[in-house]
């Protein structure tokens, strides 16, 4: 079977007080289709977006993304 | 079904591409039994024009809706895909096209690929549909993603 990366940034943006997918697109630096096909798994981000949402957050990478 | 700005704009961009160059070829083909004469520059960069400007007038339109139209990198990767697919396509094209050549016109009853007026069209169908392969495999993957 093979492995694929999943995220928890739906649950992170609603722990975030309900930020919205433009708030976190503007601030990450990508278009909100984007954050809407990293939410949906349809899209991994490049290290750089991923570090970026990490930090907007303030928690590890791994605690976001998850690869299995 | 809800199309993003990126996605709207690739279909205004298929359909007046090959509404445009669709009649344009249209017409050029039925006649080919009559061996006319090749078509003159001006004739084809009017074309290109329409199709330019078309184009830039309904992008124009969506883009008054949309404010935050940037490109990222998931764009950029999409865009990278869709050429690497035209640019296949094209290759496939001229080969067919280098290969008929060598052969010494062995279809030579067509006179698609035996005037120059035949010729002419045919490459020019090969690019427009090379440039509609990059637009339909940029759709595919903004709506499925990878």
């Amino acid at each position: 079977m093979s492995k694929k990366i999943s995220n928890n940034i739906r649950k992170l943006r609603f722990e975030a007080g309900e930020m919205s997918q433009q708030t976190l697109a503007e601030k990450v630096g990508v278009t909100r289709q984007t954050i809407i096909a990293i939410e949906k798994d349809k899209y991994s981000p490049s290290l750089e977006v991923a570090f970026k949402i990490s930090n907007e957050f303030g928690v590890a990478l791994e605690t976001i993304f998850n690869y299995k | 079904m809800d199309f993003s700005y990126k996605e709207k704009g690739l279909i205004v961009s298929l359909g007046v591409t090959l509404l445009i160059f669709g009649w344009y070829l249209y017409g050029a083909f039925s006649n080919l039994s009559l061996n006319p004469e090749l078509p003159g520059f001006v004739e084809i960069i009017i074309l290109i024009i329409w199709v330019a400007v078309l184009e830039s007038i309904i992008q124009g339109f969506l883009a008054l809706k949309n404010k935050s139209q940037l490109e990222d990198e998931r764009d950029k990767l999409i865009e990278k895909i869709s050429y690497r697919y035209g640019y296949w396509f094209l290759s496939a094209c001229i080969w067919f096209l280098m290969v008929q050549i060598l052969l010494d016109a062995r279809f030579d009853h067509l006179p698609v690929l035996t005037t120059p007026y035949g010729m002419f069209h045919l490459l020019l169908l090969f690019f427009v549909l090379a440039e509609v392969t990059n637009f339909v495999v940029q759709l595919y993957y903004y709506r499925k993603g990878f």
